[in-house]
C-alpha cells in the first residue's frame, strides 16, 4: 500500500489543521472564545454543527488516499492505478458489488425485465449481491424488518453509552454548552446510521443506478466534494480579498481606484458565464498535458481544485467589497489615529488594527458562503461545468439520473437520496451559519 | 387637579427592572422635570407612558392617569387617540427621528389628518402655520423640505411642530436639547417654554443637565437606577437637595465648585438597567450609606415644604435623623492650592502655531476636478506654555478638531506654522516626525471607539513606546501608568470591552502618557461621560498636570469644564479665533457677542 | 446630479475595456487557437492540415495582436485581437459553429428568455417583498418564526429540485400543462407558467429572509419610533415609513439585475426546452462552441454594466438625500 496525497486532500488537512489552531488561538482570546461560546449555548447551533461533524468525519476519511499494492510477480512492487480512500476501502463490498444496472432500495430484483435464461418469457432477474442471502424474495419483508430493528435497538445502545458520557464527563466541564440539543442529534444520527449499517451488508440500502453502483456509496462519495468545494472556493482567494480589500479602504487615493476597478470588471462579467469560459479553458489546458498526471484521480483532482479557485475568482469580489467599506469605517476610528499619532507605520496598523476587527466579517462570509457554494456545485456541474465527469458529486449524481424520471414507473432513488443528502448538508449549513453570524455580528450585541 | 398622574409604574426586562415603582403628577401649565444620567431608566419611563417600549420590554404595573382614563387599560385603537392627539413626543436626536425619505410638510401633514381630519390645502396651511409658530424661518419653503436640509436646530423645530399639530394637552420631551449646540439648545429651550406658556400644556421634561432644569422646571424628580429617589419643586430642590445622590450630582458639577478646587465625584458607574437590586439602589456609591441601606428598600419621606425622599436618613423613626446627613459632609469641595500660583507664566511657549490653514478640495464636474475649498481652520495662531492649559472653544463643525489633528500632523494642513518646542512640524515627514510623536499626543472623544477591541490594555499602552522605539521595561512602566491614572496594574491583562466609560477614558490617558509627552491634546475628553464620571476624569487631568507640568490643549464645548480647568481660553467660530485671552477675563468679561452667547447658554446668564 | 450620472456613464468604459481584455486573454492567450481546435476535433486522431482548416474557418489564423506581414493599418486590425475582441463593441460577434449569425441569434432568442425573466423578475420582488412585511407586521409570534424556519428550508433546497420535482408533480402528475417547449402567442402562456411559478418559488427564501431582515432593521429606527408616538397604526407606519425606507436597499439592490434579464435563466429555459439566451449558452458550453460562449460574456458583462448604471440612476430617483444634492 502506498498513501497518496491529492493536493485537494493537503488543503482540506490543511484547512483542519487551522480549525484546531483557530480553536486553540480562540481559548486564549476572551473575546473570540465568548463569542464561541454563544455559538456553543445556541441549541439549533450546535445540532447544526453536530451534523456538520458527521458529514466532516465522512469527508476525512474520504480523503486519505492510497493505491493498493498489487499481487507483483518476481518480486517487483506495482501498485494498481486506481487510487482509493479509506472510505473506499470501508466500502470495498459497495464499491465494487456491482448489479448490472438499476434496483430499487433494498430491492432483491432487478428494476427491468429481462428475459429469462431458461428463454420462457421475461421477468425481474434476481440481484446478484441485493438480498442474495434469501432464499425466497418474498421472505424480504421480513429480513428487512428483522435487521432494521436490530439496527436501530444497536444505534439505541450506543446513543445511550455516548449520552451517558456527555453526562457524566464534558456536561460538567462545560455547562453553558447546549449538550441537549448535542444529544439529541445524536439520537438521531445514531438510530439512521445504526438501521444503515445493518442493512448494509445484504441490501442496497437506497438502490443501485444505471451502472449499477450503490447509491448509498455514491451519496457518501459525495459530501466531499461538497465539502471541499464549499470550503476551498472561499479559502483560495480568501488572502487576496483580505489583502486588496485591506489595503483598498487603508490607503485610498490611486490604490482604491484600481483595486475598485478590478472587482468591477470581474464582478461585471455574469459569474456563470465566466465559470462556464473559464472552466473550459481549463478543461483545455488539461485535456492538452495528460502528462502531468499518473492517474486519473489526480486529473479529476486538479479538475476540481480548478473549479475552486474559478468560483473563488467569481466570489471573492463581495467579500473584497465589505472588507473595504469595514476598513474605511475603522480608518476613522480613533484608536487607528491612536496609532498614527505614535507614528505607527501603516502595515503594522493594517496588521494590528484593522486585520483583527475585520476577522468577524470573513469568518461569517465563510460560513455563508458555504451552502451556496455546495448549491451552485449541483447546478453548475448539471450544466457540464462543474466537476469531472468521473468525480462523484451530487451534481454529477443529478445529472446522471434525471432523464430517468420519464420511465415508468419511475426511477426516483438516486434523485431522492443526492437531493435529501444535500437538503441536509445545506440546512445544517445554514442553521450553523445563522448561530455564528448571529454570535460574531457586533451590530447584535453592543447595546 | 392633575392633568397628569403615574402611580407605581415598573417595567420588566427579563427579571431586571429598569422603571421600578415609579409615581408623579403634572398640572396644566406645569412642567415637571425627571433628572437623571444615562441609563437610570428616564427614556424608559417616557417610552412605557406612551406604551412605544421596545419588544424585550413589559409593563410589570401601576397606573397612568390622562384626561381622567388610564392609559394602560386603553385597547390599542384608542391609545393611538392619546398618542400625538392628547399627548405629543419629542425624541433627543432630531435628525435620525424624523423619516429621511419624506418632506416636513408630509410628516406634519400626516399628524393633521390623524387628529384632526385635515387634509390637502388646509392640512398644508395648518402645517405652515405649525412651523411658524415654531419659528422655523422660511416656513413656506421648508414644507418641501428633507430633513437632510435642515440644521439640527431647525430639525428639532420640526420635531416640535410635528408633536404640536394636535394640540396635545402634554408634551414630552425627551432630551430634547442633548444633540444641539449650546447656543442652539438655549433657543430651543426658550421655544418650549413659551409654546408651553401660550398653550397651558403640560410638559413632561427628561433631562440629565442640571442647568435645563434649573431653567425650565416647576417640579423635579431625581431618577437613580429605575427609581425617583427625590421629587420636589424647583426652589426647594436647587437650595436644598435631599437625597445623597443629589447632593452628589450638584457637586460634581465644575461651574457649581470653584475653579481652583478639587470637584466631587461619585465612586463608581450607574448600574446597568438589568440589574437586580436589594436594597436602596445607590447605596453602592453612596457617601452615607448604612448597614441597611444594601438589604431594605427605603420608604418615602416626606420633608417640610413637600420635598419628598426615598432615602433611609430621613427615616424619623430612626436614631440619626437629621436635615443634613453624616455623609453630606464629604460634599463641601476640597480647597487645592491654586495650580496658577505655583507657577507664573512660562516664558517659551511650548506650543506656537502661526496663521494655521487647514482647507478641504471640493471636487466636481466630470473628472472631479478641485473647484474649491472649504476652509476648515482659516489662519489661527495661538501659543501654549508647558504646565498651562489652553481651552479651545467652539460648536460642532468650527474646526476645533481639526485643528487638534492637524498639530499632530494627523492632518496635513495647508499652510501655516506649528512650532513644537522649536521644531517646526509642518513639512516633516515619517521618520523625521517621529521625534515629535513622543511629545505630543492625544486623548479622543469617545472612549469606545477610542482603544483597539482586539487587543490587552497593557497591547494598547505599549504600542506608542513600541513604535517610537523607547527603551524601557514595559511591563514596570504599564504598571506605574496604569496606577497614576487610578486602576489597578493588574487590570492591564484585560480587554477594553471590561472597562466602563470612564475607566476607558482612563487607558486612553495612560496610553497618551505613556510616551512622556510634554503637550496633550485632550478632544472632548468628558463629553461622552456622565456627570458624575465627568468629574473624575477633570480631577484625574489636573492631578497630572500638577503632578507631571502637562501642557493641554483641550478642545471642548462645554463652558463650565473650561471655567473649571483652562488657565487661557480661544474661542473658535467657523474656523476662526474670534477672542483669545485668559480664563479670567474671557468668563468675566466677554468681548464678542457669540462669545456672550456661549457663556449665557451655558450658565442661565442674563446677557 | 446629470454630471454625477455622465461621470458614471463614462466609468463604464474603463470597465468594458477590462472585460473585454479578459476576454481575449482567457480565450485566445491561456490557450491558443490549436489548443480549441485539438479540443474539438478531438485529441487523438487530429491532423495538422485539420487544425489548420478549423482556424481558418473560423478565422483563428491570424496573429494575435500584431500581424507583421500585412501592411498600413492591417498590421494593427488584420489580427485576432482586432477581429474577435475589438470588434465585440460594436456588437459584431461573428459566426457560430453551425454557421448562423451570432447576432441574429441574439435577437430572436431575447424574446423568450424576456418572456420568461421578466414575470419571474415582478412576482418574485413582489411575492418577496408581501410575505416579508407579513413576517415583519406578526413579528416576535409564531406565525415569523415558522415563517423564518420555512425560509431557510426553502432555502436549503437545490433549484434542480424545484425545476425537477416542479416538473414531474404538475406536469406529469397531475397532468396540468405541458412539460416543455413554447407555443405561439398567447398560447405561449400556458409553457410559461410552470417555468414561471418554479423560478419564483425557488428563490422565494432566501429573497423573503433578506427583505424581512432589512424592514427589521428599519423597524429599531428612531423616525419609526416617532411615527408610532405621532398616533399612526403599526399598518400605516408599516407601509407608510418602514417600507419606504427599505425600499431603497431593496431597489437598488434588484434594479441591477434588470437589463440581465434578457439573457434569460440558464436552467430554467434548458429544462423547459425554451429557445431563449439561457438554453442556447448552454448549448454552446456544451458543443463547446468558443465563439458563442465569448459573445455571451461580453454581453452579460454589457447588460450588468448597464445594470450599476441604472442603480445610479435609480438611487438618484428613490433617495432624495442623492437627488438634491
Amino acid at each position: 500500500m502506498k498513501f497518496v496525497l491529492l493536493w485537494s486532500d493537503a488543503l482540506f488537512f490543511l484547512l483542519v489543521a487551522m480549525c484546531v489552531f483557530g480553536a486553540w488561538r480562540a481559548r486564549r482570546n476572551p473575546q473570540l472564545a465568548s463569542a464561541w461560546r454563544q455559538v456553543g449555548t445556541h441549541r439549533v447551533g450546535v445540532a447544526a454543527a453536530t451534523i456538520l461533524l458527521c458529514f466532516a468525519a465522512i469527508a476525512v476519511l474520504d480523503s486519505v488516499h492510497y493505491r493498493e499494492r498489487l499481487p507483483g510477480e518476481n518480486g517487483n512492487v506495482q501498485y494498481s492505478v486506481e487510487v482509493l480512500s479509506v472510505l473506499d476501502g470501508l466500502m470495498t463490498k459497495e464499491r465494487t458489488q456491482l448489479e448490472k444496472t438499476y434496483s430499487a432500495p433494498l430491492a432483491t430484483q432487478l428494476f427491468a425485465k429481462e428475459s429469462r435464461a431458461d428463454g420462457e418469457g421475461r421477468d425481474f432477474p434476481r440481484l446478484k449481491y441485493g438480498g442474495a442471502q434469501l432464499a425466497d424474495p418474498a421472505l424480504r419483508d421480513a429480513d428487512v424488518e428483522k435487521r432494521a430493528l436490530g439496527g436501530l435497538v444497536a444505534g439505541f445502545v450506543i446513543w445511550v453509552a455516548l449520552a451517558f458520557c456527555v453526562r457524566r464527563w464534558l456536561r460538567p466541564r462545560a455547562p453553558w454548552f447546549a449538550w441537549n440539543a448535542f444529544v439529541f442529534t445524536l439520537a438521531a444520527i445514531a438510530v439512521v446510521s445504526g438501521v444503515i449499517v445493518a442493512l448494509v451488508p445484504e441490501y442496497h440500502v437506497f438502490g443501485t443506478d444505471k451502472v449499477g453502483q450503490d447509491v448509498l456509496y455514491l451519496s457518501l462519495k459525495s459530501v466531499r466534494t461538497a465539502l471541499l468545494i464549499g470550503t476551498l472556493t472561499t479559502l483560495s482567494m480568501l488572502p487576496a480579498a483580505l489583502f486588496l480589500g485591506i489595503v483598498a479602504g487603508w490607503r485610498g487615493g490611486w490604490v482604491d481606484d484600481a483595486i475598485q476597478y478590478v472587482y468591477t470588471v470581474l464582478n461585471s462579467i455574469p459569474g456563470v458565464l465566466l465559470i462556464a469560459a473559464a472552466v473550459l479553458m481549463m478543461q483545455v489546458v488539461i485535456d492538452g498535458h495528460p502528462a502531468w498526471f499518473s492517474t486519473s484521480a489526480e486529473r479529476a483532482d486538479a479538475r476540481l481544485l480548478s473549479l475552486c479557485v474559478i468560483m473563488g475568482v467569481t466570489s471573492w469580489t463581495g467579500l473584497c467589497r465589505l472588507l473595504r467599506a469595514e476598513t474605511l469605517k475603522l480608518r476613522e476610528l480613533e484608536f487607528v489615529q491612536a496609532a498614527q499619532a505614535f507614528g505607527v507605520s501603516g502595515f503594522n496598523i493594517m496588521l494590528r488594527h484593522i486585520l483583527p476587527n475585520v476577522m468577524h466579517i470573513v469568518m461569517i462570509s465563510l460560513v455563508m458562503d458555504f451552502s451556496g457554494l455546495v448549491l451552485a456545485e449541483a447546478v453548475l456541474s448539471y450544466v457540464g461545468i462543474g466537476v469531472d465527469p468521473t468525480t462523484i458529486s451530487f451534481g454529477t449524481m443529478i445529472n446522471a439520473a434525471r432523464m430517468e424520471l420519464a420511465r415508468e414507473p419511475m426511477v426516483w432513488w438516486s434523485l431522492a437520496s443526492a437531493f435529501s443528502f444535500m437538503f441536509v448538508l445545506v440546512l445544517a449549513a445554514n442553521l450553523f451559519a445563522d448561530a455564528v453570524s448571529e454570535a460574531f455580528d457586533p451590530r447584535g450585541k453592543r447595546s | 387637579m392633575s392633568l397628569f398622574s403615574v402611580k407605581h409604574l415598573s417595567v420588566n426586562i427579563g427579571a431586571g427592572k429598569p422603571v421600578d415603582d415609579v409615581s408623579f403628577e403634572i398640572a396644566l401649565g406645569e412642567t415637571f422635570a425627571l433628572l437623571g444620567e444615562s441609563g437610570c431608566g428616564k427614556s424608559m419611563t417616557a417610552l412605557a407612558l406612551m406604551r412605544l417600549l421596545p419588544m424585550a420590554a413589559r409593563i410589570a404595573g401601576g397606573s397612568v392617569e390622562f384626561g381622567g382614563r388610564n392609559l394602560l387599560a386603553l385597547t390599542e385603537a384608542e391609545m393611538r387617540n392619546v398618542r400625538g392627539g392628547g399627548v405629543g413626543f419629542i425624541f433627543q436626536e432630531p435628525s435620525t427621528s424624523l423619516n429621511p425619505v419624506m418632506t416636513i410638510g408630509r410628516q406634519i401633514e400626516e399628524a393633521l389628518f390623524l387628529h384632526r381630519g385635515l387634509a390637502g390645502l388646509a392640512a398644508r396651511k395648518r402645517a405652515k402655520e405649525l412651523l411658524e409658530s415654531v419659528g422655523m424661518p422660511d416656513a413656506e419653503r421648508r414644507l418641501d423640505a428633507y430633513p437632510f436640509q435642515l440644521s439640527g436646530g431647525q430639525k428639532q423645530r420640526a420635531m416640535i411642530a410635528q408633536a404640536l399639530a394636535a394640540d396635545p394637552k402634554l408634551l414630552i420631551a425627551d432630551e430634547p436639547t442633548t444633540a444641539l449646540d449650546v447656543t442652539i439648545q438655549a433657543q430651543v429651550l426658550d421655544l418650549l417654554k413659551d409654546l408651553q406658556r401660550q398653550r397651558g400644556m403640560g410638559l413632561l421634561l427628561i433631562t440629565h443637565d442640571l442647568g435645563v432644569v434649573e431653567r425650565m422646571a416647576d417640579h423635579v424628580g431625581v431618577m437613580y437606577a429605575g427609581q425617583l429617589v427625590e421629587v420636589a419643586s424647583r426652589e426647594q430642590f436647587f437650595a436644598n437637595p435631599a437625597h445623597p445622590y443629589s447632593r452628589k450630582l450638584f457637586a460634581a458639577l465644575p461651574e457649581r465648585t470653584g475653579r481652583g478646587k478639587r470637584l466631587s465625584t461619585i465612586p463608581g458607574t450607574v448600574p446597568p438597567l438589568t440589574a437586580v437590586h436589594a436594597g436602596c439602589r445607590f447605596a453602592a456609591r453612596c457617601g452615607a450609606v448604612m448597614a441597611h441601606c444594601h438589604t431594605i428598600v427605603p420608604e418615602w419621606y416626606a420633608q417640610p415644604g413637600g420635598q419628598q425622599v426615598r432615602c433611609h436618613l430621613f427615616d424619623p423613626a430612626a436614631s440619626n435623623a437629621g436635615r443634613t446627613p453624616h455623609g453630606a459632609s464629604a460634599v463641601v469641595p476640597e480647597a487645592v492650592p491654586d495650580a496658577e500660583s505655583q507657577r507664573a507664566a512660562n516664558e517659551k511657549p511650548l506650543l506656537q502655531v502661526r496663521d494655521l490653514k487647514i482647507h478641504f478640495p471640493i471636487r466636481k464636474g466630470l473628472l472631479q476636478r478641485t473647484v474649491g475649498h472649504v476652509p476648515a481652520v482659516d489662519g489661527i495662531s495661538f501659543e501654549l506654555s508647558a504646565g498651562r492649559t489652553l481651552a479651545l472653544v467652539g460648536e460642532s463643525g468650527c474646526g476645533k478638531t481639526t485643528t487638534g489633528k492637524a498639530i499632530l500632523q494627523l492632518i496635513r494642513p495647508t499652510s501655516g506654522s506649528v512650532k513644537l518646542g522649536g521644531t517646526e512640524l509642518i513639512g516633516l515627514q515619517g521618520a523625521g516626525l517621529q521625534p515629535l510623536r513622543a511629545q505630543a499626543q492625544m486623548v479622543f472623544q469617545d472612549p469606545f471607539a477610542s482603544l483597539n477591541p482586539r487587543m490587552r490594555v497593557s497591547e494598547i499602552i505599549a504600542e506608542g513606546m513600541q513604535a517610537l522605539g523607547l527603551k524601557e521595561d514595559a511591563q514596570r512602566r504599564i504598571a506605574e501608568l496604569m496606577e497614576q491614572v487610578g486602576l489597578r496594574a493588574d487590570m492591564a491583562q484585560r480587554y477594553p470591552h471590561e472597562f466602563s466609560g470612564g475607566q476607558r477614558q482612563r487607558i486612553a490617558i495612560a496610553r497618551a502618557l505613556a510616551v512622556r509627552p510634554k503637550l496633550l491634546i485632550c478632544d472632548e475628553p468628558t463629553s461622552a461621560l456622565d456627570v458624575s464620571v465627568q468629574a473624575q476624569i477633570v480631577n484625574l487631568l489636573r492631578d497630572l498636570q500638577r503632578e507631571l507640568g502637562l501642557a493641554y490643549l483641550f478642545i471642548t464645548h462645554n463652558m463650565a469644564v473650561v471655567d473649571y480647568l483652562a488657565d487661557d481660553v480661544a474661542v473658535m467660530l467657523k474656523g476662526k479665533i474670534v477672542e483669545q485671552g485668559s480664563a479670567d477675563a474671557i468668563m468675566n468679561h466677554p468681548r464678542h457677542d457669540y462669545t456672550k452667547a456661549l457663556l449665557s447658554a451655558a450658565f442661565n446668564r442674563a446677557d | 446630479m446629470l454630471t454625477y450620472l455622465l461621470r458614471r456613464f463614462l466609468y463604464a468604459i474603463p470597465i468594458l475595456i477590462g472585460v473585454n481584455l479578459i476576454t481575449f486573454v482567457l480565450f485566445f492567450v491561456v490557450n491558443t487557437p490549436d489548443d480549441m481546435a485539438r479540443m474539438q476535433l478531438g485529441v487523438k486522431h487530429v491532423t495538422a492540415e485539420a487544425i489548420e482548416k478549423w482556424k481558418v474557418e473560423r478565422g483563428y489564423d491570424k496573429p494575435l495582436l500584431w500581424n507583421a506581414q500585412a501592411s498600413g493599418t492591417s498590421k494593427a486590425t488584420d489580427t485576432i485581437f482586432f477581429e474577435k475582441s475589438l470588434s465585440m463593441f460594436v456588437l459584431d460577434f461573428g459566426r457560430a459553429d453551425d454557421g448562423r449569425d451570432i447576432m441574429n441569434e441574439i435577437k430572436t432568442r431575447m424574446v423568450p428568455s424576456l418572456a420568461i425573466a421578466l414575470p419571474v423578475f415582478v412576482l418574485g420582488l413582489w411575492s418577496a417583498v408581501t410575505f416579508a412585511l407579513l413576517l415583519v407586521f406578526f413579528r416576535a409570534t409564531w406565525l415569523d418564526f415558522t415563517g423564518v424556519v420555512l425560509c431557510v428550508m426553502m432555502m436549503s433546497v437545490s433549484s434542480l429540485f424545484y425545476i425537477i420535482g416542479g416538473q414531474w408533480l404538475i406536469s406529469k402528475l397531475w397532468h396540468l400543462v405541458p412539460i416543455s417547449g413554447l407555443g405561439a402567442g398567447l398560447d405561449a402562456t400556458r409553457f410559461l407558467i410552470l417555468p414561471v411559478i418554479i423560478s419564483v418559488i425557488g428563490g422565494l427564501g432566501s429573497s423573503v429572509r433578506w427583505y424581512r431582515t432589512l424592514f427589521l432593521e428599519e423597524c429599531n429606527r428612531d423616525y419609526v419610533r416617532t411615527a408610532r408616538a405621532k398616533g399612526l397604526s403599526e399598518l400605516a407606519v408599516l407601509f407608510r415609513h418602514v417600507l419606504k425606507n427599505a425600499m431603497i436597499p431593496i431597489l437598488t439592490g434588484v434594479v441591477v439585475v434588470i437589463p440581465s434579464l434578457f439573457l434569460g435563466s440558464l436552467l430554467i429555459e434548458s429544462f423547459f426546452g425554451i429557445p431563449g439566451l439561457g438554453s442556447y449558452t448552454i448549448d454552446a458550453i456544451a458543443a463547446q462552441d468558443f465563439a458563442v460562449v465569448r459573445a455571451m460574456v461580453f454581453i452579460g458583462s454589457v447588460l450588468y454594466i448597464v445594470g450599476l448604471w441604472l442603480t445610479d440612476l435609480s438611487y438618484t430617483l428613490v433617495d432624495p438625500r442623492i437627488r438634491l444634492q
